[in-house]
């Protein structure tokens, strides 16, 4: 009980999160839009200011603070959203948000990469999935949710459970992390580690990938391949060899 | 000969056509085909040679030195457990080497004889690859150094007899004799296993050099229990009565000639059957030690001579009279093995004797039945006598050989049978007077003579019937019925050879007895002179025998006609076997047959329904958690996500431990 | 109290819990796709913030498989979500309960039994204005769909009928 009390707003902000969301739900009864995106957007915003991300320059954190609310938003949207393209784009846009916090964390090229692969070849792909198989207006099973009211119970209560994780430990055991890794002497994948110029380039990347991680590099080139030659003999094809 | 060589030597005879049994079995089908004979052949021929040259190495310093020696070389440790110890090991010594010499040359003449015999069947390969696994398990039975051993080989020849008579078995009397077989021997074996546990809870061993080779020790155990040594070989005697089809065991072997006719040749008449006779002669002297079971044995040996002899008259079909004389002659080699009730001395004769008699036998008998399937092979597979005559100019050779295997059969003087049978005379008569159980044995001799006489009749009345009178084919034989090819024909003169002379040669001139002295466990015996009067005796029976068929069934054909219009009850208790299936079956398998019919009604009405109502529980108790399980993909998702849940929070030390 | 990092992890922790609503609740197979890459990013984000939390690349190194296999399942994925449409002519996931138990009916029947009316109309997109004539050579399997599509559309009171030349030269 002392627990609950003392961090109302946060189970509040929450509870915001998830009533957005469950509003947003596509259904048959058209509910206004802009009220479950209010509640998740008062929500997000509330836990936020709880949860207190001061640190850093105050540029970053601005730019934080963008990135992450359209992340959050996008996802959302996409999950709420009952027209699957529409959803595709939300999932290109959340996709962009979740690249602009990569850039933040020195990961460039992953930032590029993601953008490139999930950007540009995933939700293309979607799209022409979404063209060949979605049937011409809307249908039932886009309009009618699986029991949405459990499923956001018990996910936002795995999200609590992380969140309260965080707000908790994060201090005591953070600083047990790096003094654990100092006092390692000799040090695993120390490729993977690169001093703290080079940290995030493409060199030390590089570098990590192909010295410690080479066969894995080589297994996922091989794990293509597979999955290429799969799709191209599950998917299926008519008379004219056209899809 | 060095010990390492002749260990080699023992080695090969089993393992070389176990070897051509595997790879006809892998390959056979596939690649060999028509080919599949190659391989057992040259397994046996192997086996042959190593036999031959064991026949001459295993006796030390010539014939007529005394003393024996076996030689017995260790495979691998088989069982180790506890008191019980039993190596795969080979046993050898001269019993083993002249059993094993006429097995691998019967084997191999047979084996050539199939490849045309059995010429486009369509299991030819299975065929080649039964007899390949056969001749092993016969050299096995014979090279065993341990009662459990033989006892597993006994079982494996026993197999390969069942998978040989039911060799086609598409055929619904095939897979019956087969079974039949298959269940007669079960009742024997049953006795014998029960003898071998008998013998280790005796004696402490299954080896036979420790049971068999100290005499003191079985004259102690005899002191001890007097019983126990009669028991223990009657168990065994038992065996030997299902696998050398003894009365009242003897059903199953008539009905095994459903099998091919070389099957019948080799397992039926000159190899397996005589298992039981060897397994009794090995152990003489736990024989010797027991009078009261040489009596039985010698006592069931008579009856089933003279019954199965009586029987074999009246049969119609070739292969069954040849059948009945098998049990017949069989039945002569026990008597001969119990003639020791009356003394250690002839305790040793006598064994000489049967052995004598199943070494001559198998090979005219082998002859005998590859004749009578060369004429089936000619009459279109036809047996039955009635349907054919007069078939000596067409088969000139299939006629000239079965009329040696005959005469050697009916003991026709100079020919085998007569004297391994004279032999026999002799041991009886050698026991009928020792003092103490004159009466039983005299009786014994009496019904042997007997029986020879009847033998000579049913051999000429069968040689009659098939080759003399009119001549007359079956319509399955078409018009012009062809003399066996080469591949047939060759193997019958050879035999045909052996059966004719074999006897002449090392009977009279005493080699035989003089060769076996050597085996182990045996005493040494006095020589015995030739008995002249019994030999007149005999061979003046034998030719009456041969002149009242004469007259019969060629002479006077309308004759036995008659007689058996006559004396319709006796006709028909002859040509029925004396009805002892149909008393079996009203003995045993109707009785059994209600019971099975109880228990099944148990099983279903009773049984059933308590396992099914315990069934019912878990059932019921499944409906709970049924409805998680639709198949929906994202509501199992959703339980995992529960799990998920649950760790987490156990890990953050919310959920109590 | 939360410094720089926690908040890329509490993010990360958000997208994850999202994507994991989106594949529970939406019936739709395309969109369940998409939620579970959604997953995906978050465990990604999450990664690379532990990454540099102990100043190594591994984070970042992972993240890079991670894309691979987002890949490989995404291609896979489609390729199934399309041969599971070319059967059932439907996209969603209720229709695909092979796995459930033999006792228990399929839940199409007991959720929508048919009763379920359309109540809003299809999404409009923009048409093109039809130009030249209608293409002899349609595949059968594009008509039936566009005579689904009629038939469904024809039951929905507001959508005004529209000639049939005009969908198939739209939805081609």
């Amino acid at each position: 009980m002392d627990w609950i009390s003392q961090h109302r707003l946060e189970i509040f902000a929450l509870a915001l999160i998830a009533g957005g969301v469950w509003w947003l739900m596509p259904r048959p009864a058209r509910l206004p839009k802009f009220v479950g995106l209010l509640m998740a957007i008062c929500g997000a915003g509330l836990l936020a200011g709880r949860l207190h991300a001061a640190a850093g320059p105050k540029a970053q954190s601005l730019l934080f603070f963008a990135f992450a609310a359209a992340a959050i938003l996008s996802t959302i949207l996409m999950i709420t959203n009952r027209n699957p393209v529409y959803s595709a784009l939300w999932f290109a846009m959340a996709t962009l948000s979740v690249c602009g916090l990569f850039l933040m964390q020195y990961a460039p090229f992953l930032a590029a990469a993601t953008v490139i692969v999930y950007a540009g070849a995933i939700v293309v792909t979607f799209v022409f999935v979404i063209m060949l198989a979605q049937q011409s207006g809307a249908t039932i099973y886009d309009q009618r949710p699986r029991q949405p009211l459990l499923a956001i119970v018990f996910a936002i209560l795995l999200l609590a459970a992380l969140l309260s994780t965080l707000q908790t430990s994060s201090a005591v055991d953070f600083q047990f992390a790096n003094r654990h890794l100092a006092a390692v002497a000799v040090e695993p994948n120390s490729l993977s580690r690169p001093p703290a110029d080079q940290y995030g380039t493409m060199l030390a990347l590089g570098r990590s990938l192909f010295g410690d991680y080479l066969f894995a590099v080589e297994l996922g080139g091989t794990l293509l391949l597979v999955a290429t030659i799969g799709a191209i003999a599950i998917a299926p094809r008519r008379r004219g060899g056209s899809l | 000969m060095p010990p390492s060589v002749q260990h080699l030597v023992l080695w090969l005879i089993p393992l070389a056509p176990l070897t051509a049994a595997i790879v006809t079995a892998a390959v056979g089908p596939t690649l060999l085909r028509q080919r599949s004979h190659l391989p057992c052949w040259l397994g046996i021929a192997v086996a042959m040679v190593c036999a031959w040259v064991l026949l001459f190495s295993i006796v030390p310093g010539g014939f007529t030195a005394h003393g024996n020696s076996p030689v017995v070389a260790s495979g691998y440790q088989w069982i180790d457990v506890g008191g019980v110890n039993v190596g795969v090991d080979l046993h050898a010594d001269a019993m083993t080497a002249i059993m094993l010499a006429m097995v691998t040359t019967v084997s191999l003449l047979v084996a050539v004889y199939s490849a045309g015999y059995m010429h486009d069947d369509r299991g030819y390969a299975r065929f080649f690859a039964f007899v390949s696994l056969f001749v092993f398990s016969m050299c096995m039975l014979v090279l065993a150094a341990s009662f459990l051993l033989l006892y597993v080989f006994w079982e494996g020849v026993g197999l390969c007899s069942y998978l040989l008579i039911g060799f086609w078995y598409r055929k619904p009397s095939a897979s019956a004799a087969a079974t039949k077989a298959f269940v007669v021997n079960r009742i024997g074996d049953f006795g014998f296993i029960i003898g071998v546990i008998l013998i280790w809870t005796t004696f402490r061993s299954f080896d036979f050099t420790v049971v068999l080779g100290h005499p003191d020790h079985i004259a102690q155990v005899v002191a001890a229990h007097p019983d126990r040594i009669t028991l223990i070989c009657l168990l065994l005697f038992m065996g030997a009565v299902g696998k050398s089809a003894q009365f009242p065991l003897h059903v199953w072997l008539p009905d095994a000639m459903e099998g091919p006719s070389p099957v019948s040749a080799l397992i039926h008449a000159a190899t397996m059957v005589t298992a039981g006779v060897y397994m009794v002669a090995r152990c003489t002297p736990l024989f010797a030690a027991s009078p009261t079971a040489q009596m039985v044995v010698s006592g069931v040996g008579a009856f089933t001579a003279l019954l199965a002899a009586v029987i074999a008259i009246t049969q119609n079909d070739l292969k069954r009279v040849l059948a009945y004389s098998t049990v017949s002659q069989l039945g002569y080699m026990f008597m001969a093995l119990g003639a020791g009730a009356a003394g250690a001395a002839v305790a040793t004769f006598g064994v000489t004797a049967a052995m004598f008699h199943l070494i001559t036998h198998a090979f005219f008998k082998s002859l005998l039945f590859l004749a009578a399937g060369s004429v089936m092979h000619a009459m279109g597979d036809v047996i039955d006598m009635r349907q054919f005559s007069g078939l000596r100019r067409r088969l000139p050779i299939t006629h000239w050989t079965f009329l040696c295997g005959a005469l050697a059969l009916g003991g026709v003087p100079p020919f085998s049978g007569f004297w391994s049978k004279d032999e026999i005379f002799a041991s009886l008569y050698t026991a009928a007077h020792a003092p103490g159980r004159e009466g039983y044995f005299w009786l014994i001799l009496i019904s042997a003579i007997v029986t020879a006489f009847v033998t000579a009749l049913y051999t000429f009345r069968a040689y009659f019937l098939t080759f003399w009178g009119e001549e007359r084919f079956p319509v399955e034989a078409g018009a012009h019925p062809h003399e066996a090819p080469p591949v047939m024909a060759w193997p019958l003169r050879i035999l045909a050879v052996f059966a004719v002379g074999i006897g002449f040669v090392i009977g009279p001139t005493a080699l035989f007895a003089q060769y076996l002295h050597h085996t182990a466990g045996f005493a040494e015996v006095a020589e015995h002179g030739v008995i002249v009067g019994l030999m007149t005796v005999s061979a003046l029976v034998v030719l009456a025998g041969v002149a009242l068929a004469w007259l019969l069934y060629s002479r006077l054909p309308a004759l036995p006609r008659k007689f058996a219009d006559e004396f319709p009850r006796l006709y028909a208790l002859s040509l029925n076997k004396f009805y002892i299936d149909e008393i079996y079956v009203t003995l045993f398998v109707a009785p059994l047959r209600g019971v099975s019919w109880l228990s099944n009604w148990f099983d279903w009405h009773v049984i059933d329904p308590i396992v099914d109502g315990l069934a019912l529980v878990p059932r019921a108790l499944s409906g709970v958690p049924l409805w998680m399980h639709n198949g929906l993909v994202p509501s199992y998702a959703l339980i995992m996500w529960l799990g998920l849940l649950g760790c987490v929070l156990f890990a953050m030390r919310l959920l109590p431990y | 109290m939360m410094g720089d990092l926690e908040s890329y992890l509490a993010v990360g922790a958000v997208l994850f819990v999202l994507g994991a609503i989106g594949f529970f609740t939406r019936r739709n197979l395309i969109v369940m796709v998409l939620s579970a890459e959604m997953m995906l990013h978050g465990v990604s984000l999450t990664l690379v913030t532990f990454g540099r939390l102990h100043a190594s690349l591994e984070g970042q190194a992972f993240t890079i498989f991670i894309l691979t296999v987002a890949a490989c399942e995404a291609g896979l994925a489609l390729a199934l979500v399309l041969a599971l449409y070319q059967r059932s002519k439907s996209l969603d996931v209720e229709f695909w309960t092979e796995l459930r138990e033999p006792d228990l009916p399929p839940p199409m029947l007991v959720d929508d039994a048919g009763q379920m009316p359309m109540v809003t109309p299809p999404a409009r997109f923009p048409r093109l204005t039809p130009a030249g004539r209608v293409p002899e050579n349609l595949d059968t399997g594009d008509r039936e769909l566009v005579d689904d599509a009629a038939s469904q559309t024809a039951d929905v009171p507001t959508e005004p009928p529209q000639p049939k030349e005009v969908i198939k030269s739209v939805s081609h």
